[in-house]
């Protein structure tokens, strides 16, 4: 297909406000999948996404419309993650594209997630296409969607295409608009061939399968090709494109998205961003390429202790297909042998524990989940800390840098007050406030991202009965005064629950964790003192009194072995006990506190 | 260790009956229904035909229940089939009884078809907690109780106490437990109040009504073991007491002192060393043989069964040697004597010493066992964690699988 009849473009939107439905609708009206072939949700392939309605991993699917000009067009829709998460691929993806449609929903309005996205989008220079959708509901209310396009994404609402996906309506008028005002894609002008890579996935059969958008020249089988940033040269074996099921093609040819293989096993050599070009003359390199950094860590671990091969190969399984997720052996004296595994973000962390729990069907437990401190220790050096366990001591350090989100939280105007504090509880500052319509403000702040790791959703959701919505940014790192909390049992540490706080925190937090453990540590023949330190210094205790007597009065011949059966039981289950120094601790019991701190 | 053909030297008879269930009990009773009592007896007696050939007792124990609720004519006719089968003469023979069920010519009857010993649930000589405990009897009935069985003629009665009873002050527990002691009775049995599931008492409990002190419990134990000894008991078990000579009579002299009170309950003693023993009536476990059993707990289905001429088992188990080895060490320990070395030795094969020397080195560095020359034991405060002690010495069995073996009904 000639570049002046290509139209690349994807589709920006919060959660349930359609965005697979259209997909699904394009699909069917281009006649790329048959009537009778359509199953909702078509793109989203795992269960979690269709659960979530959240697409993880990057789709492109190839359409052929013939438009109202009678001319067949090539539309190339990459379906991107949702999520800030994967800001990265999602930028990657953008970059594949000339243009997005945007889909606000007409009786929701603007989300968080959707600011958050067409600022990606629009620091990519996509056109974008404002579609208001779900026009049928009762309570649409399209004079308000259209003015929060203009005040809180600067789009001009003349541009909004009126639909609803679900009733087929304004699905033609899309399809004319991705035509009319989504520009061709023009070839990069570089001196050989090149292409992005934008995305990939494991096959079995085949291996890395990578996803491309053309930027110059074509890829065809057999050519041999160069991989910039993971050095590797390969050769082609097929190149083809998704009608969503993937098919071979001829070639693909500059501008155009599609996939190829070439027989690599190793998913982690195919790094998203990268370029492909020619390895006898390797032209420039194509902006934007990042190696991805995890930005969230947590410590996984089996319940059963038996299951840590089987953690092992699931985790392993995953990351075939999510290279963005890292991991490593480490041992804790509490839970034994688990992995530390770093995340892109909250939902990443999510996902991958759900998944792990759902498919592979294991039962695992993870650790208070830290962010990627920056020390400057006395010395000048500075070390990345994405495990409190190897904070170094106090005394050697100079500076500690935590890293710092812009969030953007979208609350009724009733709430203010309560999100506010919430915000200064999480140790936020908010930058602006701004009215969304009758009903909805826009708070965007500044807040550590060490404090939104755990409930900061949680209260959102809770504080507006559920009509809140929050996203955030990375926005680099500020110096601040953390410490590192220990938990210890008669002056061992728990390494399974130290973690590091904010000084202002630390000793609430301390507290808690200290009454927590309370409850769930048996008690023990002797005393047994929790405490929780910062720094050596205790800011907490907490005492599990001695137990004493342990011992049943009756006890003759009908007892014997009903007692002993239940000897046994208490016998076998304290063999699952962790020894913390000479404290028994069942690990339910770590796990207990693990779950709701 | 024994062979399949030896004699069983122990025999234990339950009766299922109770004229009301007492509020802490979880041991299968029901109230007696005239006809279903004698179809009981006649049920009994036909398990004691099956299992007379290989049994010389030397000591019986009826417990329950409440074996004393029996009628006269009730009693004639299991000891007259027990003497048919050769089953009296045992040089122990208890029965327990309720101080609100004695007669005197019940307890001539049993004395003089070779009853020793009495076994008396007394609970408490306080009114109101007798009444918290759902007894059917009062303080007035023991003393009464007490006078009919010497007038008969037994010298050996022991009687039951318990502790830890809600809303039971310590010095409730003393005024109770100095009376008792008073009372002239050669063996104590004192029982700290155990939440059953299924009991009033455990339900109470849960529904908050009251709460457990254990600084108390411990407390009010640490008495019992003070004056018990004070007053010329001996403790042999954790929760039994007996003297070596009478109230009133000079001490024996050191050497003559046993490993064991004189007036200790030898059936009892033989559970906790791991003898073979017969068990008969609903719900009785036995161990013969290496193995273990239990009768149904239900009057009607235990007695069609021995109706049909089989004996009633519910189910059996037999353990592998070490696993035996392991249950004899947890529950031997219960005895103030502990494990004589050798008798354990002889006992399951298993050298005590070598098999559990971490364990043994364990209790006597915290400082709840000690070693003898002879044997090993617990210490005074060992005893009060006899459970978590227990715990420790049980050993897995190799094949657990094997371990349930149900017979079919």
């Amino acid at each position: 297909m000639d570049a002046a009849h290509i139209r690349n473009f994807s589709i920006i939107a919060h959660i349930d406000h359609g965005k697979t439905t259209l997909s699904d609708r394009l699909l069917q009206r281009t006649g790329t999948v048959a009537d009778r072939d359509m199953e909702a949700q078509h793109l989203d392939a795992m269960d979690l996404e269709k659960e979530r309605g959240i697409t993880i991993k990057a789709h492109p699917v190839t359409m052929y419309y013939k438009a109202k000009n009678g001319e067949t067009y090539e539309l190339n829709l990459i379906d991107t993650p949702g999520h800030v998460d994967f800001a990265y691929e999602v930028s990657r993806s953008l970059s594949a594209c000339e243009g997005a449609l945007l889909i606000v929903d007409a009786a929701q309005g603007v989300e968080a997630q959707t600011v958050a996205n067409v600022n990606l989008a629009m620091k990519q220079g996509l056109t974008i296409i404002p579609v208001i959708n779900k026009i049928d509901l009762p309570h649409a209310n399209i004079p308000q969607a259209r003015q929060q396009l203009e005040d809180v994404l600067a789009i001009s609402a003349d541009e909004a295409v009126l639909a609803s996906a679900k009733e087929g309506i304004g699905i033609d008028e899309i399809l004319e608009a991705i035509v009319a005002r989504v520009p061709a894609p023009t070839p990069s002008g570089a001196n050989s061939f090149q292409a992005l890579i934008f995305d990939s996935y494991f096959d079995t059969y085949k291996g890395v399968v990578i996803l491309v958008r053309v930027t110059q020249g074509e890829l065809k089988a057999g050519m041999q090709v160069k991989l910039l940033h993971s050095g590797r040269t390969v050769e082609i074996k097929e190149v083809g494109s998704f009608n969503p099921k993937p098919y071979v093609r001829q070639r693909l040819e500059v501008g155009e998205t599609g996939y190829i293989t070439a027989n690599i096993k190793t998913p982690r050599e195919v790094k998203v961003g990268d370029t492909i070009t020619d390895p006898r003359n390797p032209s420039t390199e194509l902006p934007g390429f990042q190696e991805i950094h995890p930005m969230v860590f947590s410590g996984i671990y089996p319940i059963n202790t038996a299951d840590f091969e089987q953690l092992k190969q699931s985790i392993a399984k995953l990351q075939l297909n999510d290279s963005a997720l890292t991991f490593q052996t480490e041992s804790s004296a509490a839970l034994g042998f688990g992995f530390r595994c770093g995340f892109l973000g909250l939902l990443h962390m999510e996902i991958v524990q759900e998944r792990l729990r759902r498919e592979f069907d294991l039962d695992i437990i993870a650790t208070y989940p830290s962010v990627v401190y920056k020390v400057r220790k006395t010395d000048g050096i500075e070390v990345e800390i994405d495990n409190p366990a190897f904070m170094p001591d106090v005394t050697y350090i100079d500076a500690v840098f935590e890293p710092i989100v812009k969030a953007f939280v979208i609350c009724p105007g009733e709430n203010i007050g309560d999100m506010m504090s919430l915000i200064s509880e999480k140790r936020g500052t908010i930058r602006t406030t701004e009215t969304l319509d009758i009903r909805r403000v826009m708070l965007v702040c500044k807040i550590p991202m060490n404090e939104i790791l755990i409930d900061f959703h949680d209260r959102i959701k809770s504080i507006t009965r559920g009509y809140g919505s929050m996203d955030y940014e990375p926005e680099g790192y500020e110096e601040s005064d953390m410490v590192k909390l220990d938990m210890m049992v008669n002056g061992e540490v728990m390494d399974a629950f130290s973690s590091l706080v904010h000084r202002s925190k630390a000793e609430a937090r301390g507290r808690t964790l200290a009454a927590k453990l309370k409850e769930v540590i048996p008690r023990q023949q002797f005393q047994v003192a929790i405490q929780a330190a910062i720094g050596g210094k205790f800011v907490a205790r907490e005492t599990v009194s001695a137990i004493r007597k342990d011992v049943t009065a009756k006890c003759y011949g009908g007892d014997i072995s009903r007692k002993r059966k239940l000897l046994e039981k208490q016998k076998e289950g304290k063999k699952r006990m962790k020894a913390i120094g000479s404290v028994d601790i069942p690990q339910d019991a770590f796990i207990e506190v693990l779950k709701t701190s | 260790m024994r062979s399949g053909t030896d004699p069983v030297r122990h025999l234990y008879v339950h009766v299922p009956f109770c004229a009301h269930k007492c509020d802490y009990c979880a041991f299968y009773s029901a109230p007696p229904s005239g006809d279903q009592v004698n179809r009981y007896v006649d049920a009994v007696v036909r398990e004691l035909e099956l299992v007379a050939p290989r049994c010389r007792p030397e000591t019986i124990f009826f417990g329950g229940g409440t074996p004393s609720l029996l009628t006269l004519k009730q009693w004639e006719t299991l000891l007259e089939a027990m003497r048919r089968l050769n089953l009296l003469g045992a040089r122990e023979f208890s029965v327990e009884c309720n101080p609100a069920t004695v007669s005197a010519d019940k307890a001539k009857l049993l004395r003089s078809a070779g009853v020793t010993r009495i076994s008396m649930g007394v609970q408490s000589l306080d009114p109101s907690l007798l009444e918290r405990l759902g007894r059917i009897h009062t303080r007035e009935m023991v003393f009464r109780s007490l006078d009919i069985l010497r007038g008969a003629g037994f010298d050996g009665v022991s009687i039951d106490l318990m502790f830890a009873i809600p809303g039971q002050t310590m010095d409730l527990w003393q005024r109770t437990l100095d009376e008792a002691l008073a009372l002239g009775t050669d063996h104590l049995s004192c029982y700290e109040v155990i939440y059953e599931e299924d009991t009033p008492l455990f339900e109470q409990l849960a529904a908050g009504e009251f709460d457990v002190d254990e600084d108390l419990a411990c407390a009010q134990y640490d008495a019992l073991v003070d004056r018990a000894g004070e007053a010329g008991f001996r403790q042999y078990e954790v929760a039994n007491w007996a003297r070596d000579v009478r109230m009133g009579a000079p001490a024996l002299p050191k050497e003559q002192v046993e490993e064991l009170p004189r007036f200790a309950c030898r059936h009892n003693v033989a559970y906790w060393r791991g003898k073979d023993f017969f068990g008969c009536g609903p719900s009785a476990s036995e161990y013969v043989d290496g193995l273990r059993s239990r009768n149904w707990a239900n009057t009607n289905l235990y007695c069609d069964q021995l109706d049909k001429g089989r004996r009633a088992k519910e189910f059996a188990e037999a353990l592998g040697p070490l696993a035996r080895a392991g249950e004899l060490a947890a529950f031997g320990l219960r005895m103030n004597a502990g494990w004589p070395f050798a008798e354990f030795k002889e006992r399951t094969g298993f050298d005590l010493r070598e098999e559990w020397a971490d364990d043994l080195a364990m209790l006597e560095k915290c400082g709840w066992g000690e070693r003898l020359e002879d044997r090993f034991r617990l210490t005074r405060l060992g005893l009060r964690f006899a459970d978590s002690a227990a715990e420790r010495v049980l050993r897995p069995d190799a094949k657990p699988e094997n371990r349930l073996v149900l017979e079919p009904v």
